[in-house]
């Protein structure tokens, strides 16, 4: 028996008992295997009920829990960190039949997923205040901004903020509209924030490398940029200025 | 839009959030680093890359584990006795004691 046989049979149900797997007496033990199936399977499913909270609240555990077995057997883990598992749930939901009336689902997994890496992401430092006040004096439009390796962007057409904040805040029942949200960590936890008109496209640019002027000539339409760099700066997600 | 007139755009941007993000910062209470004060498995932690440590502290108090609390109230604040009646404090630097059994 090799391993990628008894790898493929633990995700596979139907499949034989691999060959090897004997009891003390030397009978094949396929009870043995069995048990051993379910625990891969039931921890799996417990790293993307602890990884999608807000899923787990939009469906309930009973369908979670049922989804996430199709889920893991078509996507195992790639990797043997679990605290990062499920980044192909996003665009599994796209595809899931059972809940293809339910669009807005894929993008709050994204929002999920963007808060774990975002909680996982290194630690960094913000800019100084007099760095800030520094840069108010010089051709500021071709300056770079570094932002924090904490900060997550994650764009919808979808209420996707208010959909969060219901959910985990009490927040009122969400009204149909095109949310965008920035991922913060100040500290330690990281918290997502409805961006105003223009905010995504502006953060985009900035994630891109270009500049502030090219940046904003990203937005389109009005653009409330003091709220935007606001949010930033209160946010610790400025951590470095280059020309 | 000149380069210039843009880089005015944003100037002002930029000082009316620094102003903005100033009143919060100073009605917020800042917050400083305690060791010794977390329960089992409630610290906080100095994410790294690819690591994670909060919520792995083992024991109640553990000396070599920190949570976040309002600055000033560290050494301070109020905490149990340990098993021999040795008064606890919480302390700025890690601690020898509450330490789990390798």
């Amino acid at each position: 028996m090799n391993q990628s046989l008894f790898a493929a049979a633990l995700l596979d149900p139907d499949a034989p008992l691999p060959r090897g797997i004997i009891d003390p007496l030397g009978r094949p033990a396929p009870k043995r295997f069995a048990v051993y199936r379910n625990t891969v399977a039931s921890s799996l499913i417990d790293a993307l009920k602890a990884g999608f909270p807000t899923l787990v609240k939009l469906l309930g555990e009973e369908f979670f829990s049922a989804m996430a077995l199709v889920f893991l057997r078509a996507h195992p883990p790639k990797s043997r960190i679990l605290m990062l598992y499920g980044g192909d749930l996003p665009s599994f939901l796209e595809e899931f039949q059972p809940v293809a009336h339910l669009g807005y689902l894929a993008d709050i997994a994204r929002v999920d997923q963007a808060l774990r890496e975002s909680y996982h992401s290194a630690d960094s430092a913000p800019l100084p205040e007099a760095d800030f006040q520094q840069l108010l004096g010089q051709d500021i439009a071709a300056l770079r901004l570094t932002l924090a390796p904490s900060l997550r962007l994650v764009r919808s057409r979808w209420p996707v903020a208010s959909i969060f904040a219901a959910n985990h805040a009490g927040g009122p029942a969400p009204k149909p509209a095109a949310e965008d949200v920035v991922i913060l960590r100040p500290e330690f936890d990281p918290a997502p924030h409805l961006l105003p008109t223009g905010g995504a496209e502006f953060i985009a640019g900035l994630l891109a490398g270009k500049t502030l002027g090219e940046s904003l000539d990203l937005a389109t339409g009005p653009i409330d940029l003091a709220a935007i760099l606001g949010l930033l700066i209160a946010g610790r997600a400025i951590v470095g200025v280059t020309k | 839009m000149s380069i210039q007139s843009k880089s005015l755009i944003i100037a002002g941007a930029l000082t009316a959030a620094l102003c903005s993000v100033a009143t919060v910062a100073s009605a917020e209470d800042a917050m400083e680093k305690c060791f010794g004060v977390a329960l089992a498995g409630q610290n906080d932690c100095k994410a790294g890359e690819g690591t994670t440590c909060a919520g792995t502290s083992k024991v109640d108090f553990q000396g070599n584990s920190w949570k976040f609390v309002p600055a000033g109230t560290c050494m301070t604040m109020e905490l149990p006795a340990d098993g021999a009646g040795m008064m606890r404090n919480g302390a700025m630097e890690e601690l020898m004691r509450d330490l789990p059994e390798a």
